[in-house]
This record gives structure tokens, sequence and C-alpha cells, in this order.
């Protein structure tokens, strides 16, 4: 194990626990700016995760395990899809492998945790979301796979180590790559729940997507919910940027740029947010269609040998 | 040496059956199946692992021969892994009475003719099992159903488009005997009329019978009505000997068909993957469910079994004794987390006295055992790490992106849209399967009574099979090396515990559960035990009542609408309204089964038709029928006249 391979780890480690909840911060910061606002500051995620780890968590009257673990699965789930996103080609091996099919699958794994817990409180506004969500995610998941074919046609792999390699270069090494941008981003808005797919700001249960499943949590348990979302964006920001956006290859390089790259992606979210209004619930999936015949479009093209 | 073990099963399995019939004995029988059915499942996997055949090899001749090699002999591990449980099940599930041991008779024939199948070497004794093991599930309905008119209308159409179908296997298996092609291949050129018949004719009646879309029709129909044990064979059995003869014949005896076929096949499971799913998003009843998720996971395996044919046409062995491997793989895993889910029902229904999910509610805190084996088989068909589920679908899912890459356009674009189509039922079956288990484990109780724990052979059965579904996806390594050295051209690949693909991903199943469960615990120790009192539900300040519960229909009903122009659901709302006031409303909405309403209803009512007319010749008057017969001579004589019959 090399220099390079010990701090891709300790970014990734770091990154992924610690700096996470700073993305969606950002992203507000910047959205609120945009919007003439001043808004919070970059750090308030980590004043609200420090005012819920004080504060007790709730029992629901008639719920069973299922309510009390699901918390905790959540953030086992995206802890793990933490230390299986590597934030550069050379990067330590946690156990877990670097399989981005895996990746889905505890991204999976999650939701069912989620949504079952709403199914636990019997909270109607709760089941609204998760079934929003799950509904959502479907066509986000077929979207999701074909933007990985794209890539995998590129580089040969599902491996995200090999992904990352396979994907250098200064400009986008292949035209493709930049097609399975499109759908990307696409599934990137889905998952981080941002407008149009979602609304982050609402408090309004009845237009709750991702946020409504977490209405009966409360203290550490919602803290740990919390922090599960804000590890979803580095971890689909971190694909994105290092595999989707042109990056240099060497370790040093790809780690120099990562923040820049996360950074700019950040913005652009918070550009979408500001000039996209939320989209009704039932043209998303058409949203997502869209970016799926790109990526097929995209296939169809270099298979046919155009592109 | 494994044939001993699988003999003696084989002979307990029988002696249980007929011990079965007695009222005495009948514990005795059902326990000496038990331990038949552990024989032959150990005896199976066993020969699968040290490669051996037993027993004769196939042959053209039409005389009866009998023999295992590795894929029966895989199958028959299935089958031992799948009865034990589910033989275990019924020691508290079927009653002592003359109805109930015949039931268990019935159930060991249907056993032995299972094997039969798998064990059939030539032409004769395989059709011949293959019609007992259409014909005994039926017997069992109508044994365990007696009286009820409207399982014996369904046990008709079950035998009525079975045999239908069935006449797909018949044509394949005779030309296959005529072309001295049951049992080897490259006696069939590739590419030849007679390679795409047989091939076709294969997989329209093995099809049929594994439950492929749209030849489904009488699985969601016959799979709920029978006993819950015979339904966990039916489903984890019965279809995937169907699985083994398709495997058979396309992928071993007629040779390497065009590519074409391969993308047919895909296509075909990819529409049975996701018909599958959506349509059992809408059932009410678990039972029907559970019968339209087995469409949707032979959906998946079969479309790896295309993907496996694609890539034998692009010339890639490698990869497609993969595909065949990841086929294989979830026909195992799906045997397993179906019947433990099949069972489960069973003991809910015995427990509630009902099988409506919206009667259902809060089984986990009631019983706790079967509950938690149900949820780890929910999560394991939902495809979640790092259960057995997860496994297959990660490798049907990796040799579909081999498509694009190996492939030219058409090939390609077709594994692409099947990866997508794959991910999306994946996603589907999750849905649908966190709305099983929210409404059948958690929350309030929603139906009268309070049932308690099932008995401990029925949570044992289950409790067993749980453990499969963690045992298989955390290490499907140990079976996934057997399974590649299965295609017939040849294939190696490493026996690790983990799943590993060459220059690609791998799934090292035992990390990714103990850190899973490690960060789990440690985040639970972290959170501590400080909570507040306990309070009903918040729900943003309304009270969560009992006329407020959420059902089936309302959780499914976003993706209802978002399928609107596909599904084609009807409502029905009517007010009745009294001197202006609305006095009652009532709602009615239901999702038509599209296959069932636009093709098979037609061709119903049309045969009845042609039916009708044709009875009209039945006159019952014997100078009409003697009529018939000298008009029929003078055809014949006049055809001779002409010469066509030279």
């Amino acid at each position: 194990m090399n220099a390079a391979t010990i701090a891709a780890g300790a970014v990734q480690l770091v990154g992924g626990v610690v700096l996470a909840p700073l993305l969606p911060g950002l992203v507000q910061h910047w959205k609120a700016r945009l919007q003439g606002r001043r808004g919070p500051t970059p750090v308030q995620p980590y004043r609200d995760l420090r005012r819920l780890w004080g504060k007790s968590a709730v029992a629901v009257e008639g719920t069973s395990v299922v309510y009390r673990l699901a918390p905790s699965v959540v953030a086992a789930s995206l802890g793990a899809a933490v230390l299986l996103v590597p934030v550069a080609a050379q990067a330590p091996d946690w156990g877990l492998g670097h399989d981005v099919l895996v990746l889905v699958g505890l991204l999976a794994l999650a939701r069912f945790a989620v949504a079952a817990s709403s199914w636990d409180t019997g909270n109607g506004f709760s089941l609204m979301g998760a079934s929003r969500d799950l509904t959502l995610s479907a066509f986000v998941e077929g979207t999701l796979l074909v933007s990985l074919a794209v890539a995998t046609l590129v580089t040969g792999t599902t491996d995200l180590r090999a992904m990352i390699a396979g994907s250098v270069g200064g400009a986008w090494s292949s035209p493709l790559l930049a097609i399975g941008a499109v759908p990307f981003a696409m599934v990137v808005l889905a998952e981080t729940g941002r407008q149009p797919v979602d609304n982050p700001d609402t408090h309004l249960e009845l237009t709750m997507i991702h946020e409504g499943p977490l209405l009966e949590y409360a203290g550490r348990d919602l803290a740990y919910l919390q922090w599960a979302i804000a590890a979803r964006h580095w971890v689909v920001l971190v694909i994105a940027a290092q595999i989707f956006l042109p990056h240099p290859g060497g370790p040093w390089w790809q780690l120099g740029i990562l923040p820049v790259a996360l950074g700019l992606l950040c913005g652009l979210l918070a550009v979408t947010e500001t000039l996209v209004a939320k989209m009704r619930l039932l043209e998303v999936p058409r949203l997502l269609a869209v970016g799926a015949l790109v990526a097929l479009l995209g296939i169809a093209a270099r298979l046919a040998g155009i592109a | 040496m494994t044939g001993v073990p699988l003999l003696v099963g084989l002979a307990a399995i029988a002696v249980g059956g007929v011990l079965g019939a007695g009222r005495r004995t009948f514990t005795v029988g059902l326990l000496l199946q038990v331990g038949g059915a552990c024989a032959v499942g150990v005896a199976g996997f066993w020969t699968l692992a040290v490669g051996g055949t037993l027993g004769a090899g196939f042959t053209n001749a039409l005389r009866p021969s009998l023999g295992v090699d590795g894929l029966s002999a895989l199958f028959l591990g299935a089958l031992g892994l799948v009865a034990a449980p589910a033989l275990t099940f019924s020691l508290r599930y079927l009653p002592p009475s003359p109805r109930g041991r015949l039931v268990s008779v019935l159930t060991a024939g249907f056993l032995l003719v299972l094997a039969l199948v798998l064990a059939a070497r030539d032409p004769v004794t395989f059709l011949t099992g293959w019609e007992l093991m259409t014909l005994l599930p039926a017997a069992v309905i109508l044994v365990a159903r007696d009286g009820d008119v409207a399982a014996r209308r369904t046990v008709f159409t079950y035998l009525a488009v079975t045999h239908l179908g069935g006449v797909g296997t018949w044509v394949a298996v005779l030309l296959l005997a005529r072309e001295g092609a049951f049992g080897t291949h490259a006696t069939i050129a590739t590419g030849s009329a007679l390679q795409v018949g047989i091939a076709l004719a294969a997989l329209i009646g093995m099809g049929t019978k594994a439950g492929v879309m749209p030849l489904h029709v009488w699985l969601p129909r016959a799979h709920p009505i029978a006993p819950a044990p015979v339904s966990a064979l039916m489903s984890g059995v019965m279809i995937k000997v169907a699985v083994y003869a398709l495997v058979r014949v396309l992928v071993d005896w007629v040779g390497v068909l065009p590519i074409w076929f391969g993308v047919v096949v895909l296509g075909a499971g990819a529409l049975s993957a996701v018909g599958g799913v959506t349509y059992a998003l809408f059932q009410h009843e678990l039972k029907r469910l559970l019968a339209l998720h087995s469409i949707e996971n032979i959906g998946i395996i079969v479309l790896a079994l295309g993907a496996c044919l694609i890539l034998r046409s692009r010339g890639s062995s490698a990869w497609s004794a993969f595909a065949l491997a990841a086929a294989l793989l979830h026909t195992v895993n799906h045997a397993v987390f179906k019947a433990l889910l099949f069972l489960g029902a069973g003991a809910f229904e015995r427990a509630t006295g009902s099988l409506e999910l919206d009667r259902l509610g809060g089984l986990l805190r009631r019983m706790p055992w079967t509950g938690g084996a149900f949820l780890v088989g929910a999560m394991a068909i939902a495809g979640l790490p790092p259960l057995n589920g997860f496994a297959s679908e990660w490798l049907t899912m990796q040799v579909l992106l081999r498509l694009p890459v190996y492939g030219g356009v058409g090939d390609g674009i077709a594994g692409a849209v099947a990866l997508a189509v794959l991910a999306a039922t994946a996603a589907l079956a999750l849905l649908c399967f966190v709305k099983v288990v929210g409404l059948v484990l958690l929350g309030p109780r929603r139906g009268a009574g309070t049932p308690g724990e099932a008995p401990a052979p029925m949570a044992a059965a289950v409790g067993v099979l749980a453990l499969g579904c963690v045992v298989l996806g955390v290490a499907p390594g140990l079976l996934f090396g057997s399974l590649v050295r299965l295609a017939p051209w040849g294939a190696n690949a490493p026996t690790h515990a983990a799943l590993r693909l060459p220059g690609t991903g791998s799934v090292p199943g035992i990390g990714i559960a103990v850190l899973l469960v490690a960060l789990t615990a440690t985040l639970l120790l972290m959170r501590g035990r400080r909570v507040a009192a306990p309070a009903p539900g918040w729900a943003c300040g309304q009270l969560v009542e009992a006329p407020l519960n959420w059902t089936s229909a309302g959780f499914t009903k976003p993706l209802r609408l978002v399928l609107e122009v596909v599904l084609r659901p009807r409502r029905e709302i009517t007010v009745r309204t009294e001197g202006g006031v609305v006095q009652e409303v009532t709602y009615q909405g239901h999702v038509p089964h599209l296959i069932d309403e636009r093709i098979y209803a037609p061709v119903a009512r049309a045969a009845l038709v042609v039916a009708a007319h044709a009875r009209r010749l039945q006159s019952g008057s014997l100078g009409m029928y003697v009529a018939y017969l000298i008009g029929l001579v003078v055809v014949l004589l006049g055809a001779a006249r002409i010469g066509l019959f030279r």
C-alpha cells in the first residue's frame, strides 16, 4: 500500500463521513444567495446534527423492532456505500469490493428500511412519501443502470476503481461518457432529492417525497437519517465527478481536483434548483425516460461505429 | 457413491408416502419423507460438487432408462432443499383427516414424479413424468378443495392451458429423439429450420409450464389455491423443472442457436419480469401476489438464459457460461425464498384465517419467528444485499452488461434495454415487498382475533429457509463455481465464497454482511437508549385511527397513475343521492389483466363459437353418421384417384 492509496483512503473516510453534510449545506447556501436571500451558512447541517444529537429519540406506541432499527440500518448502508465508492483510481479495499451494482443494492436497502419504518408507524404522510419514493425509484434505477451500461461500455468493468482509471481524460475521453452524463445527471437530481424531482425545502407534508418518511423520527435517529441524506449526496456526486466528468489521471491529481469538481456540482445543483420549478410527480418518469433514451441512443451509436 | 443416499432418499419418500395414508402412521410417514427429502438434497448437491454422474446416460431409444448428471443433480438438490422444509411444515399444517392424508400421499407422489423428470434419460420416461407432473398437483388441489366450484374451474383452466402449451414439449422432444439429439448436441445444423422449430416448440411448451409471459395465465390461478406446502413445491420446484428442460434443450441439445432467437428469449424474459411484478403489485391476496412474483422471477431466469444464448452465438463461451450460472443460481435462490414466502403465507392464513393483505397487519410482534423469517424472505426476493436474491440479480445484471460489449447493434441494445427492465423490476419488487411487509407484519392489527406464534415445525421450516437465504447470499460463490462447470461447452471458474467475475467487479458477500451488521450494531450502541415516553404516532397532528390506515391500493396508487396509459385501470364511483343529499358513495377500482382480457378471452370466446358450430355435426341420428362415413370414403377414393397419396 503506497502513499497515494493511504491518502485516497483518508480522503474517502474523512470526506464521506465528516465532510458529507457540507455538500447539502453548500447547495442550500448558494441557492439562497442566488435567490437574493442571505440563507443559512454552509455549516448549518452540522448545527442541525449537533442539536439532534442532544435530543431524545421518540418511541411511537405500537411500533416494532423495525421502527427502532431502521435509522441505524439506513446509516449503516450509507456508511458501507461511502466505503465502497473510491475517490481515486487507487483506493484501499475495505472488504466490500468496489462494485457499482453493489452500491445500487446498498441504496435499495436504505430505501427499504425507511419505507418499512413508515408502515410500522402507520403515518399516512410518511407512507405517501415512501410510496412516491419507491415508485420513482423504479424509473431512477432503470435510468441509472443504462447510464452505467454506457460507462461499462467505455471502461469494460463495473469496478469503480477501474472505471475511474478507464474514463481518465482532459476533455471527455470518449464522447460516449458525455452522453452517459445526461441520464446520470437526472439520477443525481432524483437520488439527492433536488428540484425538479423533489423539493428539499418543502415543509408541506403533502408535497414531500424524501422528507416524508422521516416525520416520525427525532433525536439521534433523525440525526442518522439526516446524515444518510448527506452521505447520499457524497456518493452520487463523487461518482459523477470521477467517472462522468472529465478528470485527470494520476492519484494526486484526482484527489486534488475532487473538491473543485464537487464544489462545481453543488453549484450546478443550486443553479438548477433556482431555475427549475418542481415537476408534477407523474411527469418525473418521463424526464427519466428521456435520459434513458439518450443513453440508449449513445450505446446504439457506439455499436454502429459512429461514436 | 452418492447414488446410495439418493436412492435411499427416494425410497424413504415413497415409503413415507404410503405410511402417510394411515391415520396412526401419518406423522411417522411425514417424518420419513422429511428424512428422504434431506437425503435427496444432500445427494444432489454432493453429486454437483464432485461433478459425478450416476446411472445411465441419455438415449434416443424408446426404452426406460434413468440416470443423474450435474444439471439433474442441481435440480434434485433444489428439490430436496424445498421439499424437506415443506414436508416439515406439513406436519402441523395438514390435519390427519382423510383429506389431509390423501393430500400427503399425493404430495409424496408429486415429489417422486418431479425426481422422475429430472432423472429421465429417454424421451418416453421424460414425457410420462412431464404429464404426471402436471396432473398430480391438479389432483392435490381437487382433493384439498373438495366441493369448491371455483377451484374446480381453475384446475380445468390450468390443465387446459398447460396441455395446449404442452404440445410444444411433445413436438420438441419427439423431434429431438427423431434426430438422435435427445442428450447429444451437434447433430442438428445451426440455423436450420429444424433447429429453430425445435427451439420455438420447446420455448412454447416448456415456457408454458414455467409460466413465461404471455403463456403464464394458469400460474397465478393455480398456485394460490393449493395447500401452502404444495404451493411451495409448485413455485419452488415444479416450474423450475420446466427451466431445467429449457436449459437442456436450448443451451445443450439444439446446438448454437441464431442470435435473433436469443433476443426473442431475452424479450420473453423481460416481459415476464416486468409484467409479473407489475401485476403482482396490484393484488390484494397474498398467495396470488406471490404466484405473480414467480412469473417475475422466472422472467429474470429467462433473461439470463437469453443472455447465455446470445453470448454463446457471439462466441464468448466464458461469459455465456456465467450467464447460464446466473440463471441456475437464481433458480435455486428463487426456490428457497419463494418456498419460504409461501410457507409463511400458509402460517399466517392458519393463524388469522385470512390472506387478504388489508386484513392482516402487526404479525411481526405476534409471530416473531415466522414473521422474522418472512421478513428475511421478503428482503431476499426484493434483491437486497447481503441476501441471496441480490447475488443472483447482480450476476444477471453483469451478464446483461456484457451484451453491448460483445454484441452488435441489435443484441447490444436489446441487452441494455433488458438491463433497464431488470433494474426497474428489482425496484418494483422492492415496492411490492415493502407493501407486503408493511401490511402483513408491521403496523396495527387490521383483522379480527389475536393470532399467536405458529407451531414449532412450521416456524422451524420457515426459519431453515431464511437461513438458506442468508447463507446463499453471503457465500454464493460456493455454488457458482459448480454451476459454471455445468456449461456443456466446458467452462471453468475458481470457487471462492465471494462472487468474482474476471475483469469486472465482485460481490464479497461475507465482507458486506459483516460490515453492515457491525456498522448497524455500532450505530445502535451510539444511539443509546434515551427515548421519550411512548406516545402515539405524531402524523402531523392527526391521530392515526383505523379508518386512516393505508391500504394496498393506496400505497401503489402513484405507480398506477404513472402506468395508467399501459395498464388502463378501471374505477367505478357510484353516488346514491336522496332528495339532493348524498347518502352513500361507493368506490371500486381494479387493474384488469391485459393479457387475459386482450388475448386469452377473445381466443376462448372464438373457441367456444367454433365448438358450438362443430356440435351441430353431432346430430345423434344414425343416418347422419352413415352419411358422414360414406362421404369420407368417397372423398378418400377421389383423392386417391387424382393421385394425392402417391
